[in-house]
């Protein structure tokens, strides 16, 4: 197992690097720079453009910035962010914080819609209730998520206007939060977490359901649950047991993604709830061409990623007993 | 009597404690005769807060800038744009042929963390604000046409300040915010810019942060909601016509919304007390839910005109086609541009008949200089398709050909590009109109919106060869004192947007009158005198046709109803906008 994470860690290197290369540079390609929008203001001056220019090394050349980016960044620091003036590191981990949140319900919820729904599907292949939940897969897997949250923000907004239940509708804490106990406080935000996450995961579980129902109806067919059924095991063993387990593989091969998508955030759920995660912030740092806070994010998930997936091979190895980490 | 009496008594007073300064009465509709104290005003905001430094914020709507609201040596009167003292203790000794200002300042002022406001504080912030390592937003202002200008402590109690020619906007530039020079002071000292820089960031906790105005952080979510308290501090020193202390509210909030219209949407659903319409949809919106009676709120469309404008420039320098740089230095081709632009449609089609037509880079809302420029006698080159057609025959734009387009003897059609920034719908539509006039006329207009940051970098090219034919775009900013760009009119400088060349000279007589007309201009201390020779900017502007200015969208007031203590209706304007927060009270 440790030469196996040793191994990763050394191959990781190279990776890390192109992809520092990479992000940096395609960045660059992007037409004008952070002061741009400054240009049109009649209020600034050539020389107080100049001096900001200088200030946020904008006037050297990309190799440059880039191997200065670089330098700093093996001693841990990401740089300043141009709009925040504070180390990048600063600026987005309160966000990623919040988003490891929204994410973490929205997996929980993800998997325990998915997983029942997929192994009933195949339990009962074909049957009323399989069709039923079927159609309603298909009909959400087509749907973007933010347009289904905007469908669901005008369904709360009729709800309230009708019945005055006050669901809320954006946001991470009530007006009164500072003045909550500690409960008080963790049930506030779970409240304002609870719609976009089961928005998400209504969405994206369709997509595993099908998933599972597949793989367990293969698995099901196979030898060895035949010859478990005629030994006399359970139902309930036969499916929990010898076929969930075995149809589980390819899902676990996947949990690799998770701890990137965990700081990633949920996307564009985020800004139609107006969520303080990580993507309302990332999109402001594009839009305003904010280089070392897009390129340090994009660094973070990158690791995140290549961690993620050297856990999931351990994870595979613990699942599936034939695949061995060595 | 009473009244004289306790006026003389104050004025009396001034030397030994100041007296407090006093909001007039007639800065508010309605007035708190029940001396409602405490409740929340609950703004909004759409992108998040960068810091809380007010020497590294750049935002248009920013903490600092929050705070400090009501801090300055002087303030303007909604009434009659004249500048009153309000932490002067008077009105400025003014000598040395009008470049030197002695102000003394209000005795007894105190920050929000208790420690007396002085001289220093002035200093420092000055000191800070010009040290171009720190990339303060507001360096420019302490330069007077490339001239710094000084602060100097005389006393505890008393600023110099000395610019390096006379000022009309010499009051704006004095009236900046005093930051704490027992914060940032002795940061500067110890850390030089570096240190500035480290302080006030968003990770800062609220308690620290010092404020010399209305407001004082309490709380910040990122990316959800800032709650700012009522400095007790300011209520010393700030009182209504009756004595009170202001402001009346406890607390002032933002949340931070996705977009303006998650902003409209927690307006119609009570969730603000303010909101700032966009366009016809935007009301339409409010007037129904008023109607409906789910909000209820006071609502009135077209207050008055935006300050910003909305033009098409052209590139005079363009030596990679000596043709097209002709034709564009050709006063006869701009004018013949100007009666394309059929104005009137603009309003109607782009701005949903909420705005007017424009024809000078002054903003309608300046409506002094508007008139004046008008009486001198400034052009306007309206809306005549017959017109633009006569000019364009004087250019050799006689003949049209097979497609209905104007040629030249060569038999080379009239055309050019025309760019917006993509995205903005309003400037599409304007470009769209202005390309479908122009094609009745017989001139090809080849409109493309493109990318923002590319536009900007085309338009504020220097050089003999610049990219581009034609831009559309807007400007905004600036004051009602002397409302030409200091960056838009001379030669030379960044936003002199159709000759840019490398040396920065002017190509024409006009633009060097222009030039030296803004510089008179900004240096005349009389109202009247400075809005003569504004007058006759705009006719060197009017008759130059450099730029061809087309509309300007209208500002529009909304308010939840709970809140009160507004600006009368006479008094608003998108300059003063709808209300002085230290008047504001919830009924």
């Amino acid at each position: 197992m440790i030469p196996f994470l040793l191994r990763r860690v050394v191959q990781s290197i190279p990776t890390l690097l192109l992809a520092s290369v990479l992000i940096f540079f395609v960045i660059q390609l992007a037409p004008g720079d952070f002061l741009t929008p400054a240009r049109l203001n009649p209020g600034i001056s050539e020389q107080q453009l100049a001096n900001l220019s200088q200030n946020f090394g904008l006037d050297r050349p990309v190799w440059q910035q880039y191997l200065l980016w670089m330098g700093n960044m093996l001693r841990g620091d990401f740089g300043l962010s141009f709009q925040y003036t504070q180390p990048v590191l600063d600026v987005i981990w309160p966000r990623i914080v919040n988003s490891v949140w929204l994410v973490l319900l929205y997996i929980v919820l993800f998997y325990a819609i998915a997983i029942p729904v997929g192994v009933f599907g195949a339990v009962k292949q074909n049957s009323v209730g399989d069709k039923a939940v079927n159609v309603v897969l298909y009909f959400l897997l087509g749907f973007p998520s933010f347009f289904l949250s905007l469908i669901v923000i005008y369904g709360i907004l009729l709800l309230r206007n009708k019945t005055n239940i006050d669901i809320p509708l954006n946001g991470m804490t009530s007006d009164n939060f500072d003045s909550l106990n500690a409960v008080q406080k963790v049930l506030d935000v779970l409240k304002h977490l609870i719609i976009p996450a089961l928005v998400l995961a209504v969405t994206d579980a369709a997509g595993l359901t099908r998933v599972i129902r597949g793989q367990m109806l293969e698995v099901m067919h196979a030898d060895y649950i035949r010859t478990a059924r005629a030994k006399g095991v359970s139902e309930r063993t036969a499916i929990w047991k010898h076929t969930f387990r075995n149809a589980i593989v390819p899902i676990v091969a996947g949990i690799g993604g998770l701890l990137p998508a965990a700081v990633s955030g949920a996307g564009f759920a985020e800004v139609v709830f107006a969520y303080p995660g990580i993507t309302p912030m990332l999109l402001t740092a594009i839009n305003t061409s904010d280089l070392y806070l897009i390129a340090g994010f994009t660094v973070i998930v990158t690791i995140l990623l290549i961690v993620g997936n050297a856990l999931s091979d351990i994870l595979l190895a613990v699942v599936d007993p034939r695949i061995k980490v060595g | 009597m009473k009244k004289a009496l306790t006026l003389a008594l104050a004025l009396m007073g001034t030397s030994a404690f100041a007296a407090p300064f006093v909001y007039p009465a007639a800065w508010t509709a309605e007035q708190n005769t029940a001396n409602k104290r405490g409740g929340e005003f609950r703004d909004y905001t759409i992108s998040d807060f960068k810091t809380f430094n007010p020497f590294t914020s750049a935002e248009a709507t920013s903490i600092p800038l929050t705070m400090g609201a009501g801090a300055g040596l002087f303030t303007q009167d909604p009434r009659n744009d004249e500048f009153i003292p309000k932490m002067a203790d008077g009105p400025a000794t003014v000598s040395n042929n009008g470049k030197r200002f002695v102000v003394k300042i209000r005795q007894g002022m105190k920050f929000s963390d208790g420690q007396e406001i002085t001289a220093d504080d002035w200093v420092t912030t000055f000191k800070i604000h010009t040290d171009d390592k720190v990339g303060s937003n507001s360096y420019d202002s302490f330069f007077l046409n490339d001239k710094p200008i000084t602060v100097k402590k005389i006393n505890t109690y008393t600023v110099q300040f000395d610019f390096p020619a006379v000022s009309a906007t010499a009051y704006a530039t004095m009236s900046y915010t005093p930051w704490p020079d027992h914060v940032f002071g002795a940061a500067y000292r110890s850390g030089g810019a570096e240190g500035v820089k480290k302080l006030w960031g968003l990770g800062t906790a609220p308690a620290q942060i010092v404020s010399p105005g209305m407001w004082v952080l309490s709380s910040y979510r990122a990316g959800e909601r800032a709650v700012l308290s009522a400095n007790k501090s300011y209520g010393d020193w700030n009182k209504d016509s009756r004595g009170q202390a202001l402001p009346y509210l406890a607390t002032y909030s933002y949340r931070i919304v996705a977009d303006l219209n998650a902003a409209l949407a927690a307006y119609l659903a009570g969730q603000l007390d303010a909101y700032g319409p966009r366009n016809a949809d935007d009301l339409a919106q409010i007037k129904r839910a008023i109607d409906g009676g789910n909000l209820k709120a006071y609502l009135k469309a077209n207050v008055s005109p935006q300050a910003s404008s909305q033009w098409i420039t052209f590139n005079w320098n363009k030596a990679s086609d000596p043709a097209k740089q002709k034709l564009f230095r050709d006063v006869r081709f701009r004018r013949a541009m100007s009666h394309i632009a059929n104005r009137q449609a603009m309003v109607q089609l782009a701005l949903g008949g909420l705005g007017q037509e424009t024809y000078f880079s002054t903003y309608p809302i300046f409506k002094n200089q508007i008139d004046a420029g008008l009486s001198a006698g400034a052009p306007q080159y309206k809306y005549d398709l017959a017109a633009a057609g006569k000019l364009l025959a004087q250019l050799g734009y006689t003949k049209k050909n097979s497609d209905g387009y104007l040629v030249d003897k060569a038999g080379k059609v009239l055309e050019f590009t025309l760019s917006t920034n993509a995205g903005n719908t309003t400037r599409e539509q304007l470009g769209r109109i202005f390309a479908d006039e122009a094609k009745k006329a017989g001139v090809k207009v080849n409109f493309t919106p493109i990318d923002f940051n590319t536009l900007v970098g085309q338009l504020t090219a220097k050089g003999e060869n610049r990219p581009f034919d034609a831009i559309l775009l807007g400007l905004s900013g600036g004051d009602n004192i002397w409302s030409f760009g200091s960056n838009v009119v001379p030669c030379g400088t960044n936003l002199h947007s159709y000759n840019n060349p490398t040396d920065g000279k002017c190509a024409t007589s006009q633009e060097q009158l222009m030039t030296k007309l803004f510089y008179q201009g900004d240096a005349e201390l009389n109202t009247a005198k400075r809005l003569a020779i504004g007058a006759q900017l705009m006719k060197a502007e009017g008759e130059l046709q450099p730029v061809i200015y087309l509309v300007g969208g209208s500002y529009h007031v909304t308010y939840n109803e709970r809140v009160g203590g507004e600006y009368p209706t006479n008094l608003q304007n998108s300059y003063y906008l709808s209300r002085d927060t230290a008047l504001t009270f919830v009924k």
